[in-house]
């Protein structure tokens, strides 16, 4: 393995990581603080990749508006969920497990709304930028690095929010104690629509980033979906730091193994990991039991 | 505990009359086949009941219990050359003890955990299974993989029905998995009325407190998954049978979506919920089919509302009602 073939590597695993990382931060604020496993968070996903095409593709509008676009969607699909399935369930009996079968639900009537706006046909994300770096011999596509930078920025900017916000500290203080936080005035039902709004914005650039490498389809959701719930529980599900650092590890090793041991049995490899995981140790590698990961 | 013994026995009985009158009133092929898929889903909301509303563990491993069923089927009359009246029982079987690895495994987790576990252990044999392109045999058909790959596996024999019986070998079919469906529906009732069923609610309710009263966990848990899998891998014996085919499609999302709708619309815990449900469900199905776009919009809407607004289902929401009216007070703790 020469260094080229080093390089080429861990560009495409810090993009696929940068990639998951995206998608994955709004799974685990969603668990960490509501409790609740979405299951629509795919469709979310879908949702802002096909947003971003119809602002730019359909409405002829620049990069920006359709970025911008798509997260507008995302955060309203997340105020969706809350309104429709969180808002009223919250606090009842089998919460955590009613809620996997509400968001199932959601997402199913989603993604065939998609289907049926946009039809089956996959399409090419228009939000892309052409283009390459060279280091070395390698060609590093503009669109890994835009990918790349786009993602620090976001984890920056929620890190940020998380530590140095009002808003930020209401949602810590939710997820560590909900009647404590409610019994300091904090509104427990806005924070929960904010997080839900967040995780959806999150969701809409991961989608498109998703969409930008490969196509846009109304399924394309399912796949990171279910990366990002194996990060999750690799992470400790809601622990959102270990999710990042999970993200980016599980990047590096997928881009090696597509490279060593090629693509078919990847993802079934990956899914067995997380059975031995979830049976070595249930509260995932970094988590432990009942603490709270914000 | 007589009196809901005796209501039991006279549900049941009354169902089982009707479903025996319904294909000599009815005597349309279409309809025949279609109940008979009914009966099959009904087999298998039955017994995930167990686990899910029971036991309260949420699996959801059932439809890959299933699949191991069929496949089993497939693969011992394929490769084997065994009849298939033998292969079935073996394939419950073998669904058994492969239910049990997947209870061993879920031990230590609860809630949304086991979700996640199950649903990874189903994508894996989904995966595995599409996935495996080397031949196993060579047949003139053409490559064989171990498990059939995408084709599934096809080619191994049925149940002798159709020579037997000549054009009415879709009764038979019918009638086995009335049979069937009756066998599970007992069997499910004895367990959930019996002491068995108790523990399985204790420790759904209070673990704690169950377990300080020297119920043992590791065992309980063990035996629901052990019990919830003998008629879902004879369904999926039945089913494999029924169609002479079985492939990966038994693994899809959306069928798995289907058969949660019928246990929530009907009352996920209760008896007789999972059987309405499944009918419920089979015949907004049917209703749909004209629409086919929108049959997945107009499931997903049903699931989500019932879970949001009646999240005991029409059987359970009943049962509370009928409680609320002789007692006065609040809904029943089963």
């Amino acid at each position: 393995m020469n260094a080229d073939v080093v390089i080429q590597i861990v560009a495409s695993g810090l993009t696929l990581g940068a990639m998951y990382a995206v998608s994955t931060i709004g799974l685990s604020l969603v668990w960490g603080s509501l409790g609740m496993l979405n299951m629509a968070h795919g469709a979310m996903l879908t949702m802002g990749g096909y947003a971003a095409y119809f602002v730019m593709a359909r409405l002829g509008l620049p990069h920006v508006a359709g970025l911008l676009g798509a997260m507008v969607v995302g955060a309203m699909v997340g105020l969706l969920v809350y309104h429709t399935v969180v808002r009223t369930m919250l606090g009842s009996r089998s919460f955590d497990t009613n809620v996997i079968i509400a968001t199932v639900g959601i997402a199913s009537v989603l993604e065939n709304v998609v289907l049926k706006l946009f039809d089956a046909q996959p399409l090419p994300q228009p939000l892309v930028i052409g283009g390459s770096l060279q280091v070395g011999r390698v060609h590093i596509p503009n669109q890994n690095l835009l990918i790349l930078g786009v993602a620090l920025v976001l984890m920056v900017a929620i890190a940020l929010v998380l530590q140095r916000s009002r808003a930020g500290r209401a949602i810590r203080a939710t997820a560590m104690n909900r009647e404590a936080a409610q019994l300091m005035g904090v509104p427990i039902g806005r924070v929960y629509a904010q997080v839900l709004m967040l995780a959806g914005a999150l969701a809409a650039v991961s989608g498109i980033m998703v969409s930008s490498i490969a196509t846009l389809s109304p399924t394309m959701g399912g796949d990171p979906m279910l990366k990002a719930f194996i990060i999750c529980v690799v992470a400790g599900l809601g622990n959102v730091y270990g999710a990042v650092v999970s993200a980016i590890a599980l990047g590096l090793l997928e881009a090696t193994a597509q490279y060593v041991i090629g693509v078919r049995f990847g993802f079934a490899l990956l899914l067995f990991l997380v059975i031995a995981i979830l049976i070595w140790r249930p509260y995932g590698l970094f988590g432990r039991r009942q603490v709270v990961r914000l | 505990m007589t009196r809901s013994w005796r209501n039991d026995l006279s549900v049941g009985l009354a169902l089982l009359a009707l479903a025996v009158a319904l294909p000599f009133v009815w005597p349309v092929n279409y309809v025949v086949t279609q109940v008979t898929l009914f009966f099959v889903w009904a087999v298998v909301v039955t017994q995930w009941n167990l686990v899910y509303g029971v036991a309260g563990i949420f699996s959801l491993a059932q439809m890959a219990l299933f699949a191991v069923g069929a496949y089993a089927t497939a693969m011992l009359g394929y490769y084997l050359e065994w009849s298939l009246w033998l292969a079935m029982p073996v394939a419950g079987l073998v669904t058994v003890v492969v239910s049990m690895l997947i209870g061993l495994a879920c031990l230590r987790l609860r809630g949304p955990y086991v979700a996640l576990l199950t649903l990874a252990i189903a994508q894996v044999m989904y995966l595995y299974i599409v996935n495996d392109t080397a031949c196993f045999t060579n047949p003139p058909s053409g490559c064989m993989p171990l498990f059939g790959g995408v084709r599934g596996v096809t080619r191994f024999g049925d149940l002798g029905f159709r020579e037997l019986f000549k054009q009415d070998w879709r009764l038979a079919h019918y009638f086995l998995a009335l049979g069937l469906l009756a066998a599970a529906t007992v069997f499910s009732v004895v367990i959930i009325r019996g002491p068995l069923g108790l523990a399985f609610r204790a420790l759904r309710d209070n673990p704690d407190f169950a377990r300080s009263r020297g119920i043992n966990r590791f065992r309980t848990q063990l035996w629901v998954f052990a019990l919830s899998a003998l008629f879902t891998g004879l369904a999926g014996a039945f089913y494999a049978a029924n169609f002479r085919s079985i492939g990966p499609t038994v693994f899809s999302f959306s069928l798995l979506l289907f058969l949660i709708s019928m246990m929530v619309v009907g009352g996920v815990g209760t008896i007789w919920g999972p059987l309405l449900g499944a009918a419920l469900l089979m015949m907004t199905d049917e209703a749909l089919r004209e629409v086919q776009d929108w049959r997945d919009i107009g499931l997903g809407l049903m699931l989500a509302l019932f879970v949001v607004l009646l999240p005991r289902g029409i059987v359970g929401t009943l049962r509370d009602l009928a409680h609320r009216r002789s007692a006065g007070r609040g809904p029943p703790a089963a």
